[in-house]
């Protein structure tokens, strides 16, 4: 049980699920976050704080490919616990569907 | 468990009553104080958090009144680990999870209206399921859910 980050956090990225959350499972790559499954304690308190709508309850019918980035990019991109400016441009992507083909990027982010 | 349709009327309510101050760091505090003077004195549950926490309670009240910030008020308060902490743990057992869980509700009955006591108890049964998931899944065992 965890929840995921979905399509439209890429080149949102807006971070704001960071400083909420208890156990510091946020991971981030060069254009999006994901949670880590296995550290992940399914509390919720990122789903609301989400701007973008992307963080959904692996319960949701659809997500097994999401699921499987989060699992996959977790254990290779740097943790995340700390807010940061979001991309200068991200309120233009926001809500544009089908980000993943077009701009999802597998580079690790900076970090904390 | 919480059934999947409800998560999200729940995550609402429970703002609500943030905003209405009916959850704050008051009722919190109160509801852990009241819950672990009852897990103390229970015959299953006390051995695990003696072992666990030796003498040190007013450290551990102070962590679980930030967690609870961190959950219901999103305070950030808490930063953890609090699986890796449970699984060090001797003598850990599913039907734990459920007193807890039913000690937990009976606290919150007791000091809460439903609506605030509901919002308190939904938190709680999805972590305590997500802590069982980890703790005691095995692909190759059956896993009965608790009901909704």
């Amino acid at each position: 049980m965890t929840f995921v980050v979905t399509d439209n956090c890429i080149k949102c990225k807006y971070m704001d699920c960071v400083e909420v959350c208890p156990v510091d499972c946020f991971y981030e790559g060069e254009n999006m976050l994901v949670i880590h499954p296995d550290e992940c304690i399914d509390c919720g308190v990122c789903e609301p704080e989400c701007p973008a709508e992307a963080i959904l309850p692996d319960t949701a019918p659809g997500l097994e490919n999401w699921l499987k980035v989060n699992a996959d990019f977790a254990s290779a991109w740097p943790n995340i616990t700390a807010k940061r400016e979001p991309p200068a441009d991200a309120k233009e992507y926001d809500g544009v569907t089908g980000k993943f083909d077009r701009y999802f990027s597998p580079n690790p982010g900076q970090g904390d | 468990m919480v059934a999947e349709n409800t998560v999200e009327p729940i995550i609402q309510r429970s703002s609500r009553l943030v905003e209405d101050r009916r959850i704050s760091d008051d009722a919190i505090r109160r509801l852990v104080d009241a819950f672990y003077a009852k897990v103390r004195c229970d015959p299953d549950l006390a051995p695990i958090f003696e072992r666990a926490i030796p003498g040190d309670w007013g450290s551990h009240l102070a962590t679980m009144r930030g967690f609870w910030s961190s959950l219901m008020l999103t305070s950030g308060c808490y930063k953890g680990n609090p699986l890796a902490v449970h699984q060090r743990l001797d003598g850990m057992a599913p039907h734990l999870f459920d007193r807890w869980l039913e000690l937990f509700g009976t606290t919150c009955d007791e000091l809460f209206d439903e609506d605030v006591a509901d919002a308190f108890r939904a938190k709680a049964e999805r972590i305590a399921e997500s802590f069982k998931l980890a703790l005691f899944y095995r692909p190759d065992q059956p896993w009965q859910r608790r009901g909704p």
